[in-house]
């Protein structure tokens, strides 16, 4: 690195910053002269000396550990899968690690003796799950996200599942869900430290090659490289990376992410420069973020954990990223018709599957347990509380998978829909404000800070996707952005530990409890307009998969169909949301399962997935109120556990 | 002298469980918070039916429920099928609870009672809440005594601890083995504290509940402190803290000032703070 490039000025500049704050603070808490007496061989007798000691000190090498290690995480995984939105948290690696912790810390507290093999595992499995469904569309930029978003939300619905069985163990989960920093000895350190060392050692000498890895495949490997292997071998050392941070202080969001980024904008433009840049940004920004963050708190003297904070900042940064990217080659989304629809859905499984969701319903009425066990009943007093679940339940899954079908035809990418374009997300910011500002407000003005969260999360993907032409890519991307967001300030919320957040949970993770009869009957009612208004559309659905010149040169107004389509979905998304919460997935699955039974064609597939979507919410909420009697669990964590599992065996078939 | 008021404690819990109301006399009462369903117990009412049974075992564990009462499932969430069949003549809820209660109100008349609320002490809301309960199940003079009666205990636990200066108490249970939740002015267990002469040694901010998060550092100052651990503690925390230099360098811990109480519910009533004071008392006594 010869010449002086602009990057070392910059993050040379930011770490300075840190330095400055990490000594302010450092002499608010003790007098400089004792200093040298602290860090080396603090006084037993002075409070003071001992928690810089055995607090500050570690929590600050923590930090910069931890960032530098997000950071070279980060870059490895961008660089080896060629893609700049690639990061420990977006391809799920973090959740899975996190989840795998939890597991073992509920069922199996012995295997904790190994935490980060524990975490190794569960953050392996999360990556190569999204590796394995992105295989399947050449790994392009985008699918990869996705794949890594849908794989991340589906974890996460199992870990809130685990909270909700578990309550024990909440706290302690939440916290570490949060990502908090605070230290009380060097074990972390001493732990983090020679693991970092033996990676970065392990990349030096990987240098060389995996700088070559951004010539295109061919070109790598007439150089001689042996490319799988390589690839496997850096992602595995990402992983471990990430493995070791949230075993030791948890979920870390967006530093991964950003600190490559950033990087690569400043201007580092050789892998070289990268690898020497991009820890040490992330360990600026993480020092940044932790150092202020206890300015902050020493005020208030409450705890908010750095993890969420930095995922907090990160989401907007991430909104500024995107136009600034390029996303390597031309990212090649349009569905590609892989299997062009080979036999169609026999003529009779649509009325199977109408027969199946009466039955169902029938089942979700009058079946059930009560004082005495199990019994089918008729008794009004009984069916009078399952009716509107019931109700809502299928309404809900219905509009959901209309607005997931919708999606999925508009951006031609089978990953996209209302969960990922993070719709929900925005009518959950508002809902969950509403908890904490109004927590006795009336459904309806509750339903009408649900709908304006829904709005204004449309107008800024509108108002961002405007820029691109309403380009499908950019529209997942701000999506989950957006999600990611939401997904802080829950993890914020929750962490907070208020007793109020129980109440949150519930809705968040689609229960159908509080639902009234009037609007289980406008959820049913409204799915039945709306379905009636998306089946004329399905001469556009057909056309706009194929591409922007197909649609345009056969007479369809390009911009206009999609704006349109873009509304009714949100308008779906808002009120299946409403009802069922942000965490349902139906939206997503359904349309896969319907494509998965061979109805390739619109109006087959919006039909299809309506029915396949109300008879699984209509079993999840069933499911969801007899396993744990009287316990009841919530009908959209149910539905993502079951159609999660059958979505990924279904595409793991396919592939 | 200590050793009285511990015994006055015994004594008070020892007549809670005698006195039982006559059948028949009470009204069926469903109940979803643990505050209210142990002031109940309290006042001699068995309720009919209590929200989360098993981890009132684990949170509150005491006073016993009775194994007649039913679980209604989840506070949050209480099931309405089973509440239905369950017929009860009152619901009763806390503010936190208010989402349910359009579909509450359409099984039994819902009342609302709150003990942890922004204005007042929690004390004497507990106290209130108390008269509240005895009023409504016909134990109004059960509740005077059971107010009469803590009242009195605190009071003898103040008069026995005057001639001893005791060290300011923080009250805390843990989170994690980084983080506890310790207890502020709002809280209950700082109500108990000062009535009986103690002080609490967190004077940082607390929420509506009276509780702060916070990392166990924060608990180094005042040095001369001592510390109530209320359990239950959280997985694998009693290992880690065994092993950590800050910890085990705290002053209280290095000074032996750690008292460890079994599960007292942290959001409860009078009888909580009864049972605090007693486990309280018990503990300094030793």
């Amino acid at each position: 690195m010869g010449r002086r490039s602009p990057v070392g000025l910059w993050i040379g500049g930011l770490l300075l910053v840190a330095f400055v704050l990490a000594v302010l603070q450092l002499a608010a808490r003790l007098p400089p002269s004792l200093w040298s007496e602290a860090l080396l061989q603090p006084r037993l007798s002075d409070m003071r000396q001992l928690l810089v000691h055995f607090s500050w000190m570690p929590r600050l090498a923590m930090s910069g550990l931890c960032g530098a290690a997000l950071g070279l995480a980060g870059l490895l995984m961008q660089q080896v899968l060629r893609n700049p939105l690639a990061s420990p948290s977006t391809l799920g690696a973090a959740n899975g690690a996190q989840l795998a912790l939890a597991l073992a810390t509920l069922y199996a507290p012995t295997l904790l003796a190994a935490s980060q093999w524990v975490a190794f595992a569960g953050a392996a499995l999360a990556t190569l799950a999204v590796l394995l469904l992105a295989r399947r569309r050449g790994f392009s930029p985008l699918s990869l996200i996705l794949a890594g978003m849908v794989i991340s939300l589906y974890l996460g619905a199992l870990n809130v599942l685990l909270m909700l069985l578990q309550p024990q163990g909440l706290t302690a989960l939440f916290i570490w869900t949060a990502g908090s920093l605070s230290q009380n000895s060097w074990d972390g350190v001493r732990f983090l430290l020679p693991r970092l060392a033996l990676a970065f050692i392990a990349v030096w000498v990987l240098a060389r090659p995996l700088a070559l890895l951004e010539l295109d495949e061919t070109g790598a490997r007439s150089l001689g490289v042996s490319l799988g292997r390589l690839r496997v071998l850096a992602l595995g050392i990402a992983v471990f990376l990430t493995a070791c941070v949230v075993s030791s202080v948890g979920v870390i969001g967006f530093i991964g992410l950003a600190a490559p980024a950033i990087c690569r904008l400043l201007g580092a433009r050789s892998f070289a420069q990268r690898l020497v840049w991009t820890p040490l940004l992330g360990a600026a920004l993480l020092w940044l973020a932790d150092l202020g963050l206890q300015q902050l708190a020493s005020e208030r003297s409450e705890l908010l954990p750095t993890g969420a904070v930095t995922a907090l900042l990160g989401a907007p940064l991430l909104l500024w990223l995107l136009p600034r990217l390029r996303m390597g080659a031309a990212p090649a989304v349009r569905a590609v018709p892989s299997s062009p629809a080979p036999s169609g859905p026999a003529r009779y499984t649509l009325v199977v599957l109408g027969l199946s969701v009466l039955l169902l319903g029938a089942m979700a009425l009058l079946l059930g347990q009560g004082m005495d066990g199990w019994s089918a009943t008729l008794d009004w007093a009984v069916i009078e509380w399952r009716l509107p679940r019931a109700m809502s339940a299928a309404g809900a899954g219905l509009m959901l998978a209309l607005a997931g079908t919708l999606l999925q035809r508009l951006t031609g990418n089978p990953m996209a829909s209302p969960e990922i374009m993070g719709i929900s997300a925005g009518a959950a910011l508002g809902l969950m404000a509403m908890i904490f500002l109004w927590p006795a407000a009336p459904l309806l003005v509750r339903l009408a800070i649900g709908c304006l969260g829904a709005t204004v999360t449309l107008f800024i993907i509108i108002g961002f996707a405007r820029r691109q032409d309403f380009s499908p890519e950019r529209l997942l991307l701000v999506g989950i952005a957006i999600s990611a967001l939401f997904d802080a300030v829950q993890t914020l919320v929750l962490s907070m530990n208020d007793p109020r957040g129980q109440n949150l949970l519930g809705w968040l993770s689609g229960s159908t409890y509080h639902v009234e009869l009037p609007l289980a009957l406008v959820a049913l009612i409204g799915a039945g307009v709306l379905l009636s208004l998306c089946l004329p559309l399905q001469r556009w659905l057909t056309l706009l998969p194929l591409g922007d010149s197909a649609p345009r040169s056969l007479g369809v107004p390009l911009a206009r169909a999609r704006l349109m389509l873009m509304l009714l979905a949100a308008l779906l998304t808002a009120a299946g949301t409403l009802v069922i919460g942000p965490l349902s997935f139906v939206g997503l699955m359904a349309p896969h399962m319907a494509r998965l039974l061979g109805f390739h064609k619109a109006r087959g597939q919006l039909l299809a997935a309506a029915l396949l979507s109300a008879g699984l919410m209509l079993l999840a909420d069933w499911l969801g109120r007899m396993l744990t009697f009287p316990d009841q669990l919530p009908a959209g964590l149910l539905a993502a556990v079951i159609g999660g599992a059958y979505l990924v065996w279904g595409l793991g078939r396919r592939a | 002298m200590k050793r009285r008021a511990f015994l006055l404690g015994c004594l008070l819990f020892a007549s809670l469980s005698v006195a039982r109301a006559e059948p028949g006399a009470t009204p069926r009462v469903a109940v979803l918070d643990w505050g209210l369903a142990e002031t109940l117990l309290g006042l001699g009412v068995t309720p009919l039916a209590v929200a989360e049974l098993e981890n009132y075992q684990r949170w509150v564990a005491v006073p016993a429920m009775p194994a007649a009462v039913h679980d209604l499932g989840l506070r949050t969430e209480p099931n309405l099928e089973l509440l239905a069949q369950l017929r009860p003549d009152m619901i009763l809820i806390t503010p936190q609870f208010e989402a349910a209660r359009s579909k509450l109100e359409r099984i039994a008349p819902v009342i609302s009672l709150s003990i942890y609320r922004p204005d007042g002490d929690a004390y004497a809301n507990a106290r209130e809440v108390t008269r509240e309960l005895g009023h409504l199940t016909a134990t109004a003079d059960r509740a005077e005594a059971l107010i009469e009666a803590v009242d009195v205990q605190l009071a003898a636990m103040r008069v026995a601890l005057a001639d001893q200066s005791i060290e300011p108490l923080f009250v805390a249970s843990f989170m994690d083995d980084r983080h506890v939740r310790v207890f502020g002015p709002q809280s209950l267990f700082h109500a108990v504290l000062t009535r009986a002469g103690l002080s609490n040694a967190w004077t940082g901010s607390d929420n509506f509940w009276g509780f702060a998060q916070a990392g166990v550092e924060k608990l180094a100052e005042p040095p001369e402190a001592g510390l109530i651990v209320l359990r239950p503690l959280p997985l694998n925390a009693e290992r880690s803290l065994a092993s950590s230099a800050l910890w085990q360098n705290l002053p209280f811990v290095r000074a032996g000032r750690v008292y460890e109480l079994p599960p007292t519910w942290q959001f409860g009533g009078l009888i909580s703070a009864s049972r605090f004071a007693t486990l309280l008392a018990g503990a300094l006594d030793d």
